[in-house]
Order: structure tokens, then C-alpha cells, then sequence
């Protein structure tokens, strides 16, 4: 080890011309000053930034920020990959639509294949939009309303474990 | 003023008031006393802007980056456990916040060196480096200067900072190793090899003896 200091003297002897590089005169009666101004002026805490105050109260999230600040990088390649996942989440949510369509499609020629009068009799039930709605009860997103029993396919109250029949049957009988 | 920056103030005067305890001016900036902590300013603002700026060979970073270290250390004074001194917690903020800038404005470094103070001149040792005994007979204190930062300038950051607190502020392993949250041998490995890389980006002027 000796010899290894011995082989960095010329070296550790060229780094002390560092310690005579000094700021401008006058520089540190000025400095104090300017410190306490400042937290002065920023209330201890006020100025402190969110990721300042996270590395306080919880330091490994407070670190885990930080790279981020320090690497610009990765928050725009992480931005990059959250906008593909939200375009294909997008492009996805699309294809779910479509996918009954085809099902449908499928299932045409069986429809086709069903005796034309069932077909009529399918046509003359009551739809389920509120607009041809025959009982009068409209159909609506309000809460309030959707708990009202809807037409079905055979033009009767469906069966909802919300409503249940009441009747009313003296003791006596 | 002509003292090294990498040495703290030192009143020698015997009359003097015995100056407060560390602990004492800590208790008392915590409760928001900020005379205290202007006293703690005081005592290490020397040291914590020297580390800094060898760090970025910049004047005004160095001294925004020390203003900025002083005030989180401030704010984080009630989070201070007094596990270690507080002279190390606080250079462990001005490290922690001068290695994050570093890396922030690692494509942008520029110099603003501070000028030399008369003494180099006179140091015997610096005088001898430039004397007939160097190659470069011309280069002159202040060239020494600029080529001693460029090639501080090119190690990693952990690597500069353990040259910066062992060789320039004469920090001892053990002091190093707690303000950088590593081990020793840590310490000593960064040391030997930032000394190997520096020898080697200034060949002329540090050649083995």
C-alpha cells in the first residue's frame, strides 16, 4: 500500500492546488445571509417540493421519484409505453364490440333456416326499446326508473328479485 | 480572504465566549431558532461549498447547490435523528443533492473557475511541478488549474466525490464511507482507481515517483 501512496504523490501534490482555488473576496460574509433570507422567504416547508417532502416522510418512494428526475429518459419511454397500453386497451375495448356482430353472423343462417311464420311471430313481439314500449313504462339510465320492471320478449313484468308479488291475506282466512 | 477552502474557520483567541455546542445550536435551529442556524451556516459553509464546487468546477452552481443543501437541511431538521453528526448529515444532503445535478447537467458542464489565491505560488511543491523538473516548462498555475478540473471533470461522480473529500478536503475513509452511505473498502476502491484514472489524463504533470 505504501508503495502505491508513493506512486500517487506527484498526484495528491498536483490535487492541492485545488485547496487555493477560493470564490471571490467576500464571498461567506454575504452567504449566511443569503441562506436565512431565503428560508425566510420560503417559511421553512413551504418551498419544499413534493418529491423533497416524500424523501422526508417516505424515503424509499422519495428515491424511487427521484431516478425519474434524474433520468428524462425513462419517464418518456415510461409515457410512451402507458399511451401504447391506452391504445391498444382502446383498440381492444373496440374489438369486444364487434366480436357479438359476428356471432351474429354466424348465426344468421340458422335464422334463415327457421320457418318463415316463427319469423313472423318473432317480428310482431313487442321490442324492448322504450320508444315501441306497450306497457308505458319508458326504459331510462335514471336509477329511480330502471327499478321499474321492464317488458320482456313475452310482454310480461320479468321476475326481478327485486320486486316481489304482494298480497295482502286476512289472519282469519 | 486567503485561507483553504478546505479548512473551517478557526478561532484561536483564548478571551473569546466559548463558542455553543453543535447540539445545542441543533436543538435550537430545530425549534425554528434561525440565529442558531445562522451560526451552523457559518461553521461549515467553507467546507460544504469547496466540496461542491470541486465537485462541478462551477462557481455559481456551487453556490446555489450549497444555499439549496443548507435550506433542505433546514427543513429537514426535525426528520434528524442525531444518529450521525450533523456535520456528516448535512454533507450528506450537499453530496446527495450536487451528485443528482451532476447527473441532471451531465451533457452541459461548464467551468467557472475561482482564481487562485497568492499562496499557490509560494507552495513549493506546486512550484516545483511547473519548474524545469516538468516537461511543459511553459504551463503556467492557472493552465495547471484548467487541466486538473477537466480531468476531475471526466471521472464518474462517486469516483470525483471520494477524490474531492480524501485528497482536496483531506476527509479521512471512515468519514467518507459514512457520508456516502458505502462501506470502507468501497471508499478505498473508488479512491485507488479515480488516483489510477487521474494519473493517467495527466501523464505529464503526476507521473509515479
Amino acid at each position: 500500500m505504501n508503495q502505491t501512496e508513493q506512486n500517487f504523490e506527484n498526484l495528491k501534490t498536483l490535487l492541492k492546488l485545488k485547496q487555493h482555488e477560493v470564490p471571490p473576496p467576500g464571498y461567506f460574509n454575504k452567504f449566511s445571509d443569503q441562506v436565512i433570507s431565503r428560508i425566510r422567504a420560503g417559511e421553512a416547508g413551504g418551498s419544499q417540493s413534493l418529491i423533497e417532502r416524500l424523501q422526508q416522510d417516505v424515503p424509499w418512494l422519495g428515491n424511487f421519484l427521484q431516478i425519474f428526475e434524474t433520468r428524462p429518459g425513462l419517464v418518456g419511454g415510461l409515457a410512451t409505453s402507458l399511451c401504447l397500453l391506452l391504445v391498444l386497451s382502446v383498440i381492444f375495448s373496440d374489438h369486444s364490440d364487434v366480436a357479438p356482430k359476428n356471432l351474429l353472423a354466424v348465426s344468421e343462417p340458422a335464422i334463415a333456416s327457421t320457418p318463415s311464420s316463427e319469423v313472423a311471430s318473432m317480428n310482431d313481439a313487442p321490442a324492448l326499446t322504450p320508444a315501441s314500449d306497450s306497457s308505458g313504462i319508458v326504459a331510462s339510465t335514471n336509477p329511480v326508473t330502471s327499478l321499474q320492471p321492464t317488458a320482456t320478449l313475452f310482454g310480461q313484468a320479468s321476475a326481478s328479485p327485486l320486486f316481489q308479488p304482494a298480497g295482502f291475506m286476512p289472519a282469519g282466512q | 480572504m486567503t485561507m483553504s477552502m478546505s479548512e473551517p474557520d478557526a478561532t484561536s483567541d483564548s478571551n473569546a465566549p466559548a463558542e455553543p455546542q453543535e447540539v445545542d445550536l441543533v436543538n435550537q435551529a430545530r425549534k425554528g431558532d434561525l440565529i442558531a442556524y445562522d451560526e451552523l451556516v457559518k461553521r461549515y459553509q467553507q467546507r460544504i461549498y469547496a466540496t461542491i464546487y470541486h465537485m462541478t468546477a462551477n462557481h455559481e452552481d456551487a453556490n446555489d447547490l450549497a444555499q439549496d443543501s443548507f435550506i433542505k437541511a433546514f427543513q429537514a431538521l426535525k426528520s434528524f435523528k442525531g444518529g450521525s453528526s450533523f456535520y456528516t448529515w448535512l454533507y450528506r444532503i450537499a453530496v446527495n443533492k450536487t451528485i443528482n445535478f451532476l447527473k441532471q447537467r451531465k451533457h452541459k458542464q461548464h467551468f467557472s473557475l475561482n482564481d487562485l489565491d497568492f499562496q499557490a505560488e509560494n507552495n513549493p511543491d506546486l512550484v516545483a511541478l511547473i519548474s524545469d523538473k516538468t516537461p511543459l516548462r511553459e504551463v503556467g498555475l492557472t493552465e495547471l488549474q484548467k487541466k486538473l478540473n477537466e480531468a476531475l471533470l471526466k471521472l464518474s461522480e462517486p469516483h470525483r466525490m471520494v477524490v474531492v473529500l480524501h485528497d482536496v478536503q483531506g476527509q479521512s475513509h471512515e468519514e467518507i464511507a459514512e457520508i456516502m452511505d458505502c462501506n470502507i473498502g468501497t471508499v478505498r476502491s473508488r479512491l485507488f482507481y479515480a488516483r489510477q484514472q487521474l494519473q493517467g489524463y495527466l501523464t505529464e504533470y503526476a507521473k509515479p515517483a
